[in-house]
């Protein structure tokens, strides 16, 4: 679904990602952890077309990603969360949702009326299965700013979701959320792959990078020094010294 | 006394009325834009001129068409300016934007004089009936229809804002504009589309000042320019309400000034007002936040 060749990226001198290979295979949980400065979200920027690739290539169903600004890649499918939230504060959880919704299909009907008539009605009904989804039903017409921090979190997967993505990027999505709500969340992304959305998930959390990844990359100064299931990385040495030297959690 | 006091306080705020659209599009821009447009009210300057060319050529044409002709001449205009000088300048220095914007300014200034090179061109006036009289005030259908137009761009403007998905799109790219860009909203062409909303609002603006006079010269591009900078300033850069209420905040100082001072004095008082005003600098002066 998603390949990474030798995708580098320099800032100045710093080597932020330094000739990256990443193959997520679709219809998996895909982890992504390192310590702090690893390149994680750099790497989230660089898939979503922030900042230009210093080198090498990104594939996404087979296509070459390379030069598409943000909007071509999110029509491709491909749709983000952020590390720190960046909702539209004075918009409702409802707008939030609504001006998010830019998936190809929508685009695909042409005509204004279409769009209008049909086009409006389906997007209110998945609207409200997105609220559904993310427990915000009861929330439609809040402020964003508004929220507490864990619906924040919720509205800002279910934007990403507007957007009906086949390869989501959670970038960090459990930080600042007590157990309880880390257990929902898991079960928000097991969800989401039983419908067929592939997720790279970015997380310090191991509770939950543990518990939910059929596979994991560990990053350490950009580079890629381990790959494997779960239980293999947690047992690799390379691994448990790039963690504790790193002085991450 | 009191009844001068009164038909100032009347015809300030009509005056005010006509200010606030022109205020309200030039605080769109700054506001979404973060950028200050000087040619904003050239190309609604030109628009008139388009409007003046029509009716000199064909003296049947109603109010209504040269409405619309100033409207669609000051919508080119202002997306020809945000080509030229803003698309370019997006992510680049804002100070550099203004530049091109003054630049454009004369240019503009001097396409108007090559249409139409006498200085004072006649405009078809708005109203050429006798102003109502109500007990003892005079009121002038020009300013009732300044203060309904004012009304009608107010509540369009808050619905489209407010209500339409581009508004909303707009909104939220002024709050999150890295999250609204990888939400889908494309950045360019929202902020195109807020130039060409705002040229409409000020070529609707524009088109009422000039019928309300029966003339236009190409100073007319400064002084829309002015009054919008000016309201927009009093209200507080980049809100929208603010713009609303330092027009009429500029109407009204303005009537006022004229009457009590003389007009050499009304400008100064205006000026004044605005430069204590930006030392003081009160709260809402401070909060450019016009999502």
């Amino acid at each position: 679904m998603l390949e990474l060749k030798g995708v580098t990226r320099h800032f100045g001198g710093v080597r932020a990602v330094d000739g990256l290979d990443l193959l997520v295979p679709e219809g998996c949980i895909f982890g992504l952890i390192g310590p702090n400065g690893s390149g994680k979200s750099t790497t989230v920027n660089l898939i979503t077309g922030l900042f230009p690739l210093t080198a090498g290539t990104i594939l996404f169903r087979g296509e070459r990603l390379d030069d598409l600004p943000t909007h071509r890649r999110l029509q491709k499918g491909i749709a983000r969360t952020f590390q720190n939230i960046r909702l539209f504060g004075r918009l409702t959880v409802w707008q939030n949702l609504w001006v998010a919704q830019n998936s190809p299909e929508d685009r695909a009907r042409r005509s204004f009326f279409a769009r209008w008539l049909g086009g409006r009605r389906r997007a209110r009904d998945e609207i409200a299965h997105l609220l559904e989804f993310s427990g915000l039903a009861h929330k439609a017409d809040e402020f964003a700013a508004n929220l507490s921090f864990g619906e924040q979190r919720r509205l800002e997967l279910a934007r990403a979701l507007a957007a009906r993505p086949r390869l989501l990027l959670l970038d960090e999505p459990a930080a600042g959320m007590n157990s309880e709500e880390i257990g929902q969340l898991r079960e928000r992304i097991l969800a989401l792959r039983a419908r067929g959305i592939t997720i790279l998930l970015i997380e310090h959390v191991m509770e939950l990078v543990m518990g939910v990844t059929d596979r994991i990359a560990v990053l350490n100064f950009g580079q890629k020094i381990a790959e494997g299931s779960p239980a293999e990385i947690q047992a690799d040495p390379v691994v448990r010294k790039a963690y504790l030297g790193g002085g991450a959690t | 006394m009191l009844a001068d006091l009164l038909q100032n306080t009347l015809d300030g705020l009509a005056a005010g009325a006509s200010y606030a659209p022109v205020a309200l599009g030039f605080a769109l821009i700054f506001g979404v834009l973060r950028r200050a447009n000087l040619s904003y009210g050239p190309a609604i300057m030109l628009g008139c001129y388009a409007a003046a060319l029509a009716h000199g050529r064909f003296p049947g044409l109603g109010l209504g068409a040269l409405a619309a002709i100033a409207l669609l001449a000051a919508v080119l205009a202002g997306a020809y300016v945000e080509r030229l000088c803003f698309a370019p300048h997006r992510r680049g220095s804002a100070v550099a934007a203004m530049v091109a914007s003054f630049a454009l300014w004369m240019q503009l200034e001097e396409i108007a004089t090559l249409m139409l090179p006498r200085h004072v061109v006649a405009f078809p006036a708005l109203y050429e009936g006798e102003p109502l009289a109500i007990a003892g005030l005079v009121l002038r259908v020009e300013a009732l229809a300044a203060i309904a137009t004012a009304a009608a761009v107010c509540a369009l403007l808050a619905a489209i804002l407010y209500r339409s998905r581009f508004g909303l799109a707009v909104r939220a790219l002024v709050a999150a504009p890295l999250a609204a860009e990888l939400s889908g909203i494309r950045p360019a062409r929202v902020f195109f589309l807020v130039f060409a909303l705002a040229s409409a609002i000020g070529g609707t603006a524009g088109f009422l000042v000039a019928a309300t006079d029966a003339q236009i010269t190409p100073m007319m591009g400064l002084w829309l320019t002015f009054k919008g900078l000016l309201a927009t300033m009093l209200g507080g850069l980049g809100s929208l309400p603010g713009a609303v209420a330092g027009a009429l905040v500029l109407g009204l100082v303005e009537a006022h000034a004229q009457w009590f001072l003389g007009p050499q004095l009304r400008d100064f008082v205006v000026y004044l007002l605005l430069f204590s005003l930006l030392a003081a600098a009160p709260r809402w002066m401070r909060t450019p936040s016009p999502s």
